[in-house]
């Protein structure tokens, strides 16, 4: 008895060791930093001298929700949402069901549509930048010189509102390969039997896809809208570099862009702080509605 | 058992490890020096001159410059032997955050070379330290500089740098665009340059003017030429300034400008840079800085650069905006003493000269027609007499917003060119009284 749990002691005390480190790193650089900064949206925050900062309640979140240009990044950042995260999805499902055909280069396939994912945002965004560029662009050749849509240059950029569409083509492109991965291992775990049982029964392959393979995904599917979701709110570096943050007149800010300028352009740290926050609990809210929503059918 | 033995001691050593390392987060919780004052400061420095210090200074040269700086450095430290300079170089985009980093964290540099704009909301926050009658020499250097460059050091009645670099920006036009429409010269007034611009435009083959965006620095020789003020000079309001008749006419002769199509579109966002279309014969003129000369030694070799003033405005005066960077010291230094030499060897002749080699253009005004400074510079020289200098304010930042936001309304038609600045006005005037 003694024996058992002096070794069982040895090896909580050895499974904490181990964990030691990871949460001192845990708690010095992000719990320890989170709470600061908590902290810090109640102050009219001074960087240089924080004992001079002046404690003003919750005013740094009362400007933001009275502040139309902080309304109109939370538009932006929803809508941004509502469209990159459909169009990811439903062309990852698509893509992820072509790669799981024994099609011949498939490794080579799932290779090409991964590449996007795991280039870095800045390159892309500049790309993305310079494609839609209002005067040179390669969008504007293609519309105006190749297909004569377009009469006359469009100035993508200058527009609050066309400017989000290289943000929006960007964030779906790049986030394609992900969700497929992501489908193509969804799809691998449903059982073949399913789908001979299903051509038994005379279903053809469209009947197969929406009553076999949709709601057996189904699991896969709360995953990624809800990890999809969160993503598609922090975004912040493909608008911060092909909008300069808000360009132009401030409409075109996502609530990070609008927090980064705050915090880091005029050095407002508290209202930056109160903008991080407001966005935790936007996202926190959203992700347990949604998986509160989608969880209740999983069982077909 | 020897085993885990071994494994105990590695994660032992992985805990000190991440315990040491939290550890030297820098807690400075000393009491900071709070503005040292100038008796105490003598008498350390009597003591402290003989032991060897170490002055750190922060910048954002590029390559040649930085070559350069190395230069100027040796000769500092073959002049004080006790005095070392430590140099480090930021990318222009990290440089504020690179020194709120340090500021906050109490790894601030003894000195740095910074924007001009900045000079203020740096001084506002308490960062720098006060320069004039506490620096030996001070003033004596201060008199010899440009007004425009050292007016951007002063905030409250004090100053908090020194002009250590300036420049301003002067009308570039292209030549064979100009030969082409049959125009032999650049425009000496306004009138001339609306009528140039639009002579010069062909469609959207080639534009006669374009500006770089529609934050202030862009529009600010014509404003400041055409006798445009952002504020009155105590800064206390901008109501008959920013929205006053010199600048709506300045903004209003753009305004027409774009509207016709003599202005590139590429102002409002997304087009071709003014550099590249300059060199390429899209832009017949903009307006821009000594660099363009690196530039396009680098970019487009064969491309004759054509410097001009700024045309006159309706007084017959010319103007520009001063642009370039100021050498501060900051408040929390304990090297003050050295940090003082060292900024007054940046502001001597001898090191103004050694970086005007690499196209720095001095702060000096006894260096204007010295034979050791590049041809180019003399057209800046010139302008820069006249140049005056953005609103030395901490919220300078949003007032440049505000003047941004209204360039742009009323160029997209949103409102009237008076109803847009008078917005402004509201908003800087907001700023001020904060």
């Amino acid at each position: 008895m003694s024996t058992i749990s002096k070794r069982n002691l040895t090896q909580a005390l050895t499974a904490f060791l181990f964990l030691l480190p990871g949460l001192v790193l845990f708690i010095t650089f992000l719990l320890g930093p989170m709470i600061y900064s908590f902290r810090i949206s109640f102050y009219d925050w001074n960087i240089v001298k924080p004992e001079n900062s002046e404690w003003v309640g919750l005013a740094n979140y009362a400007r933001a929700f009275s502040n139309p240009i902080f309304r109109r990044a939370v538009i932006n950042t929803l809508a941004y949402a509502i469209i990159t995260v459909p169009g990811q999805m439903i062309i990852g499902l698509y893509v992820a069901v072509l790669l799981d055909q024994k099609i011949r280069g498939r490794a080579f396939f799932r290779v090409i549509y991964y590449l996007p994912v795991i280039t870095s945002w800045v390159i892309v965004s500049l790309l993305f930048e310079y494609m839609f560029s209002g005067q040179a662009g390669l969008v504007n050749y293609i519309l105006r010189d190749v297909f004569n849509i377009i009469p006359k240059n469009i100035l993508w950029l200058a527009d609050p509102i066309l400017a989000f569409v290289p943000i929006d083509l960007l964030g779906i492109w790049k986030g394609v390969g992900w969700t497929a991965i992501i489908f193509l291992a969804g799809l691998q775990a449903i059982p073949k039997h399913l789908y001979e049982a299903a051509e038994v029964d005379g279903a053809d392959g469209i009947a197969k896809f929406l009553h076999i393979t949709i709601p057996l995904l189904r699991p896969t599917t709360v995953f990624l809208v809800v990890v999809l979701t969160i993503g598609a709110l922090n975004a912040y570096i493909s608008n911060l570099l092909i909008t300069n943050g808000g360009d132009p007149l401030d409409l075109t800010h996502f609530i990070l862009t609008l927090m980064y300028e705050a915090t880091f352009k005029r050095l407002d740290f508290g209202y930056g702080s109160a903008i991080s926050y407001i966005l935790t609990v936007f996202v926190f809210v959203i992700s347990v509605v949604q998986i509160r929503l989608l969880r209740q059918q999983v069982e077909i | 058992m020897k085993r885990r033995f071994k494994l105990m001691l590695f994660v032992g050593i992985f805990i000190v490890l991440a315990l040491v390392l939290s550890a030297c987060k820098p807690t400075t919780t000393e009491a900071p020096s709070v503005e040292t004052e100038a008796p105490a400061k003598t008498e350390e420095v009597t003591t402290a001159a003989e032991e060897p210090v170490t002055v750190t200074y922060w910048h954002t040269m590029s390559d040649p410059e930085t070559a350069q700086l190395e230069k100027v450095v040796e000769a500092f430290e073959a002049e004080n032997p006790n005095i070392t300079i430590e140099t480090t170089r930021y990318a222009y985009d990290d440089f504020k955050t690179a020194i709120l980093t340090g500021l906050a964290g109490g790894s601030a540099p003894d000195t740095a070379r910074m924007d001009i704009a900045w000079v203020p909301e740096f001084a506002n926050e308490g960062a720098l330290m006060q320069l004039d009658g506490v620096m030996p020499g001070f003033e004596e250097i201060a008199a010899k500089t440009f007004p425009g460059p050292l007016s951007t050091n002063n905030w409250q009645g004090h100053y908090y740098g020194l002009p250590q670099n300036t420049n301003t920006q002067v009308l570039l036009w292209n030549k064979a665009d100009f030969e082409a429409a049959g125009i032999s010269e650049p425009p000496a007034t306004m009138e001339e340059f609306a009528e140039d611009a639009c002579l010069l435009t062909k469609g959207e083959e080639q534009y006669g003017y374009a500006l770089g965006g529609t934050y202030f620095w862009a529009p600010a020789p014509i404003f400041y030429a055409m006798g445009g003020k952002v504020v009155d000079d105590g800064i206390t309001t901008a109501d008959g300034y920013i929205n006053g008749s010199e600048s709506v006419a300045a903004f209003s002769m753009l305004k027409d400008l774009f509207d016709k199509g003599c202005i590139s579109p590429n102002l409002l966002g997304g087009g071709i840079g003014t550099a590249d279309g300059h060199a390429t014969g899209l832009y017949a003129m903009i307006i821009d800085g000594p660099w363009m000369v690196d530039i396009y030694k680098g970019n487009y070799p064969d491309f004759e650069v054509n410097f001009a003033m700024i045309p006159t405005g309706p007084d017959g005066t010319t103007s520009s905006v001063v642009g370039g960077e100021d050498v501060v010291i900051f408040g929390d230094t304990e090297q003050s003493e050295g940090a003082m030499k060292w900024v007054s060897f940046l502001m001597s002749e001898k090191s103004q000269k050694m970086m005007a080699e690499v196209g720095v253009i001095p702060t000096l005004s006894n260096l204007i027609g010295d034979p050791s400074l590049p041809a180019y510079f003399d057209v800046f020289l010139k302008q820069l007499e006249t140049a005056q200098a953005r609103v030395p304010h901490p919220a300078w930042g949003d007032m440049d917003g505000a003047i941004n936001n209204a360039f742009q309304r009323m160029l997209r038609g949103d409102q009237t060119v008076q109803e847009a600045l008078d917005q402004a006005a509201a908003e800087i005037n907001a700023l001020i009284n904060q």
